[in-house]
């Protein structure tokens, strides 16, 4: 006989506040996509900036019978250490998808098999509001661009104005 | 409207209304209701003797048969821990994280 068990609790958690591993996101994102339902989580990083931030929240869909697209941004299983990944198809290998964070100049595509593929990413929110840049129409042309590594360079030059321009009005 | 009351010849499953998954030592509890499994919304988190309950919440086992376990299992006052196992079944009902399985 094992001794008296503690009494039994269920906590009320905050999803915000809860720290799990990308691997165990992963595995939620997984059983909740499976059910045909959306899943919304926290995302945390910068390889998919300037479209995707550290904290952004992020909703993922089920893929359906339609298989990914060049341009929209999937969330994947990675097959070098199984965490969960976002990033951009910017193409296609045979049956693999090629994937790329946005912000990850000179980084080599990653072939993905399309069974790695949990969902795409439907809709993404900062400070309580819908972004909608990166997800429309322009999608096809930031895959190019992040494809031939000029994406990062592009946004460094944007933001190096944007820094002039501030100075200037100060 | 007024919760059913736990009754011990019923048997108990999770709802179709959540995931749950053992992460990290921890049962993590994903609510589905609102048609969304949403990280920035509540969840629930169940301890290890919560989890011990919950293990056995097979579809088969009605809640004697789980407590008949845990009391040949533990060493602890029998009733004490029917107050505990009905303690925690009338948390999920009322939170819909479990169902009474449907007679027949």
């Amino acid at each position: 006989l094992r001794g008296p068990p503690g009494r039994p609790v269920l906590s009320v958690r905050s999803g915000s506040g809860l720290e799990l591993s990308s691997k165990a996101l992963a595995d939620l994102m997984k059983s909740v996509l499976a059910r045909g339902l959306p899943f919304r989580f926290r995302v945390r990083g910068w390889s998919m900036s300037p479209f995707i931030r550290d904290f952004d929240v992020l909703t993922v869909v089920p893929l359906g019978s339609r298989p990914p697209r060049t341009g929209e941004i999937v969330a994947f299983v990675s097959t070098v250490d199984e965490r969960l990944v976002v990033h951009r198809v910017v193409g296609r290998r045979g049956a693999a998808l090629l994937v790329q964070g946005d912000n990850l100049a000179g980084a080599t595509d990653a072939a993905i098999p399309e069974s790695r593929v949990l969902g795409r990413v439907k809709r993404i929110e900062r400070d309580g509001k819908t972004v909608r840049l990166g997800l429309g129409a322009e999608r096809s042309a930031v895959a190019f661009l992040s494809r031939k590594g000029l994406l990062a360079v592009l946004a460094a030059g944007a933001r190096a104005l944007f820094r002039r321009g501030s100075a200037a009005r100060a | 409207m007024q919760q059913p009351a736990v009754k011990l010849d019923r048997v108990y499953i999770p709802s179709e209304d959540i995931v749950a998954r053992e992460i990290e030592g921890e049962l993590i509890i994903v609510p589905l209701a609102a048609g969304v499994g949403d990280m920035e919304d509540e969840l629930y988190s169940l301890n290890d003797t919560g989890q011990e309950i919950w293990r056995r919440l097979d579809g088969r086992a009605d809640l004697q048969a789980v407590v008949t376990a845990l009391c040949k299992e533990y060493e602890a006052d029998p009733d004490l821990i029917i107050q505990d196992v009905v303690g925690l079944m009338e948390e999920l009902l009322k939170r819909r994280i479990v169902v009474e399985r449907p007679a027949g």
